[in-house]
């Protein structure tokens, strides 16, 4: 047996970090800041008393320079980890609480992407040499023995690659510089001939007061929030603040939430370092403790990120529940605009539900109303589990006084269903729609059993489409049946279809789930007696005129709901229009027609 | 029709309801049958399995399946027999669930596949496992073990499931063979991080709970279940979400009441028999806790979710299998996992 080694082309390797791990070519400027800041930290450990700081240097000729006073390399060191991809100097300290951002000695690769060349004069703190190093994108290097004197510390030198000359020019480092490292500790400088200046402000969003942080906001994003939640987490060394939006957000909208590690910003656009309910709020934030993944542009999801993310949860309920009792003006507009958002986080938290419920709105059979008002004037509710079947009921059930809520978006059911939590003396049923109609006011007996040859005649010629029929007096008059269907119409339809196509095998598999597992029929039509059509095709003494009005009322709904028709149903319309036709034309009723 | 039809796909894409997305797709399924291709009409049908299956309604990929089994048999040279193959897996995975289906139907159903599979050369691993699976539904030991060594001594090919699916059913195999030690050395794969797909390991969560309260590893146990509540969610999930109304029943009472009012929903719109025996078992022992101390708040669905109607359910299930399978494993397993529980609780309770 033999023991071999992978073997690694070295090229390829600087490829993959360099082009494929990072999102944005403009990740160079955080790496190399980050390089900057840890080395004047490391000195700083040293015990050295010096004038601390990163300055970066714009050159007309599409070249930059990031110099730092900090520990410098001595050739070993350079040996060990800047030619070692995967080495680091902050390796063996990555688990212990400290003040460096970097962990994995690739980010230096990230300047390949935008440089054919990394230049890089260096002087250590512990030795006296000064040495160049230049190492290129193929994986070869070279490094010799400066004559000149350099002070303490490192410079990088980066030209531009074709196309990435953007990146180089003096609007582009400022912003990046900005982007990612306005917030360090340490000073920044950017400078071009003479002119120099500082990129970090004085004090962080997290850090600022609420009138200052609003300002803040307001700037930076052009709308000023509705209020500012301060957000912090033990465990997870988190401190930062959420923004109000202004405006609502939709579900689908993907969150962006600006984090930092350390004072260095990671991301612009992570989406999940608060709970999902929150995208009412856009977050800044600043962790010490969080582990980021290798590209540093999001966290390690492990148990600590979610107890992170459960505890900034926290603090925005806590917000939420104070306000409602300081500020119940502002609580009520954060309502209005974030309704939805408010919706979602009810579901998820007991307190919360109890807190909102009686703020939010609903469609109901009487329009949209909060929940409150529906309260005051219904003891019993009903909740349709679709929007289709609200719609079906809506108009009907305000005529006859009873409460119908839309429980088909998203939340809206839940909601509904556990106000009995929060409100005694309250019914809430799911509306079952096939026996909707039943609530309706029955006829008085004489006119059950006048109406009964009609019903029948119904039930026989409606049999075949699964629907069964009633009569009730019901308000509008105007309307002269109310046709339900169930969710389970169009699969009855499916396993009809799929029962005549299968193999015998598979035909009785259909059969047992059709018969077995299913009820039929699954649609109702209720004709209202309430309305004058109605009463004349039941008083009619005329059995084909009653047929077709049968066959008119049935495909009528159908297309007045939006059915889809199948090919019986078609020729059933056209058979009983051409006989009204007939009869219209002075035709007496004939066979065939 | 065009119009509306892709007016209706564009829509599905964003619906999170799953009931309502699967009402979608019978709503396309119908507009494709009359006025679309046939192709359409296929399309939409495999579409629809998964998201019936989302939707807990497992009942409904057998009525989609047969359709698209019949279009592949009438044209063959249409469909793709391998995604056919594939769903005709799920339709194994799902027949015996359901307790309507005789013994001989089902039996004759896996004949149907294995004859498939030879005949389009695929070897019988997926069949040997999907017999595993509906072996131990039946309490059937012996006869797994047997399906189960032919399951591992057949070599994958393209139509196994993935190995981290097929690692988690290893670990299942061995927690129903009560081999509680070495499933979890099985699943240690998984649980480490190591092997994963879309199913995995969600899936593997639920499977490891209870044996870990059985092993008093209960430090792990409710590590993995802090994990799992945060992936588990929705319809499809019915037997996931009694285990997990079992274990919180043991170790957290007020947990285990937003499960049940979160899921009970799901309970009782299903109509897989498996799914809700083994669901409204691990309800019947949580009301059963609960009903020990008098209780202000009301339950979600207390009025029809009564004891007598959970007893009434449960044993009409157990009746049916075993009227089915011939044996009375259902019927013992009821008081085999009633006593389980009961042992479960008292150990928590007394651990130091």
């Amino acid at each position: 047996m033999k023991n071999m080694n992978f073997q690694v082309n070295l090229q390829g390797v600087i490829d993959l970090l360099s082009n494929h791990l990072y999102s944005d070519p403009g990740v160079f400027v955080r790496e190399l800041l980050q390089n900057g800041v840890d080395a004047v930290t490391a000195r700083r450990r040293l015990g050295h008393a010096f004038d601390e700081t990163v300055k970066v240097e714009v050159f007309s000729s599409y070249t930059l320079a990031f110099s730092d006073n900090g520990c410098g390399l001595t050739e070993s060191e350079i040996e060990q980890f800047l030619a070692r991809i995967g080495s680091s100097t902050k390796r063996e300290q990555q688990d212990t609480a400290d003040d460096f951002i970097g962990q994995f000695g690739v980010g230096l690769l990230s300047c390949f992407v935008v440089s054919e060349e990394i230049a890089m004069i260096t002087r250590s703190a512990l030795e006296g040499d000064a040495l160049e190093w230049r190492g290129k994108p193929d994986g070869t290097y070279t490094i010799k023995k400066l004559q000149h004197e350099v002070p303490i510390g490192t410079t990088v030198y980066l030209k531009a690659k074709p196309d990435y000359e953007d990146y180089f020019e003096y609007y582009q480092t400022s912003e990046l510089l900005e982007k990612y490292g306005q917030f360090l500790p340490i000073p920044i400088m950017l400078i071009e001939d003479k002119y120099e200046r500082t990129i970090n402000v004085p004090t962080p969003p997290w850090l600022m007061d609420k009138e200052e942080a609003i300002a803040y906001v307001e700037r930076e994003t052009y709308s000023k929030p509705m209020d500012i939640i301060p957000l912090s987490s033990v465990i997870g060394g988190v401190s930062g603040i959420a923004h109000i939006l202004p405006y609502a957000v939709s579900l689908q909208d993907e969150k962006r939430h600006r984090v930092h590690l350390k004072n260095m910003l990671l991301s612009d656009k992570m989406n999940n370092i608060l709970p999902a309910w929150a995208f009412f709020v856009n977050g800044i934030l600043n962790t010490d403790s969080l582990r980021p993944t290798a590209s540093r542009e999001a966290f390690q999801e492990n148990d600590l990120f979610f107890a992170v993310r459960d505890e900034l949860g926290e603090c925005i309920k806590r917000y939420l529940m104070e306000l409602s009792e300081r500020d119940p003006e502002l609580f009520q507009r954060i309502i209005r605009v974030h309704y939805a958002s408010i919706k979602a986080m009810a579901v998820e938290d007991d307190e919360l539900y109890a807190l909102f419920i009686r703020h939010l709105s609903f469609e109901t059979s009487y329009g949209d109303m909060r929940m409150a008002d529906i309260l005051r004037d219904h003891r019993m509710i009903l909740v349709a589990v679709s929007l289709d079947e609200f719609r079906q009921v809506a108009r009907v059930a305000k005529a006859q006084e009873l409460m119908v809520v839309n429980g088909g978006y998203v939340h809206d059911l839940d909601l509904v269903r556990n106000v009995t939590a929060v409100e005694d003396d309250v019914s809430v049923d799911i509306l079952s729609i096939l026996e909707f109609a039943n609530r309706f006011e029955e006829l008085g007996y004489e006119e059950k059993l006048a109406v009964q040859p009609f019903l029948d005649q119904s039930d026989e010629l409606l049999e075949p489409f699964q629907c069964r029929t009633l009569v009730r007096w019901f308000e509008p008059a105007d309307i002269p049946v109310l046709y339900n269907t169930d969710r389970e119409a169009n699969f009855f339809k499916l396993a009809e279809a799929s029962e005549q196509e299968a193999n015998p095998l598979f035909a009785e598999v259909v059969r047992v789930i059709k018969e077995g597992l299913y009820e039929g029929p699954y649609a109702r039509l209720c004709y209202n007696y309430n309305n004058p059509m109605v009463r004349k095709a039941i008083e009619s003494r005329d059995p084909e005129l009653q047929r077709a009005s049968i066959e008119l009322f049935y495909t009528q709904a159908l297309l007045l709901g939006n059915h889809v028709m199948g090919a019986e149903e078609l020729r059933m319309m056209n058979a009983a229009l051409l006989r009204f036709m007939n009869r219209g034309f002075g035709g007496e009723a004939e066979a065939g027609l | 029709m065009r119009n509306r039809f892709n007016e209706l796909r564009r829509g599905s894409w964003s619906i999170t309801d799953e009931k309502q997305k699967v009402a979608t797709f019978e709503e396309m399924i119908v507009m494709a049958d009359r006025y679309m291709t046939e192709e359409d009409a296929y399309d939409t049908r495999i579409n629809y399995m998964s998201a019936a299956l989302d939707a807990g309604s497992r009942e409904k990929i057998l009525v989609a399946f047969s359709w698209c089994l019949a279009k592949f048999e009438q044209t063959p040279g249409e469909y793709s027999v391998h995604t056919l193959l594939w769903y005709y897996k799920w339709v194994l995975n799902e027949i015996w669930r359901m307790p309507e289906f005789s013994l001989d139907q089902v039996e004759r159903i896996y004949e149907d596949f294995k004859q498939k599979c030879i005949q389009h050369g695929y070897n019988l691993r997926p069949y040997y496992q999907q017999k595993v699976n509906f072996l131990l539904s039946q309490g059937m030991l012996a006869e797994a073990t047997e399906f189960y060594k032919l399951w591992r001594a057949t070599p994958r090919d393209s139509l196994a499931d993935c190995k981290a699916c097929e690692q988690n059913l290893f670990g299942v195999y061995q927690f129903k063979m009560n081999h509680y030690k070495r499933g979890m050395g099985t699943l240690k794969p998984i649980l480490e991080g190591k092997m994963s797909c879309h199913a995995v390991p969600q899936n593997t969560y639920s499977h490891t709970i209870v044996p870990l309260l059985k092993l008093k590893e209960y430090d792990q146990a409710i590590a993995i279940a802090k994990k799992a509540r945060r992936l588990i969610k929705g319809p499809q999930f019915l037997e996931e979400h009694g285990i997990f109304l079992e274990f919180f029943t043991v170790t957290d009472l007020p947990k285990a009441v937003k499960i049940y009012n979160d899921t009970i929903r799901y309970g009782l719109d299903s109509k897989v028999g498996w799914d809700r025996f083994h669901y409204f078992l691990s309800v019947r022992m949580f009301l059963a806790e609960w009903h020990k101390k008098s209780r202000r708040k009301k339950l979600a669905e207390a009025d029809r979710v009564t004891m007598d109607w959970l007893d009434w359910e449960i044993a009409r299930l157990a009746e049916a299998f075993d009227r089915r399978n011939g044996n009375s494993y259902m019927t013992g397993f009821i008081e085999e996992k009633s006593l389980h529980t009961r042992r479960l609780i008292a150990a928590f309770a007394s651990r130091s």
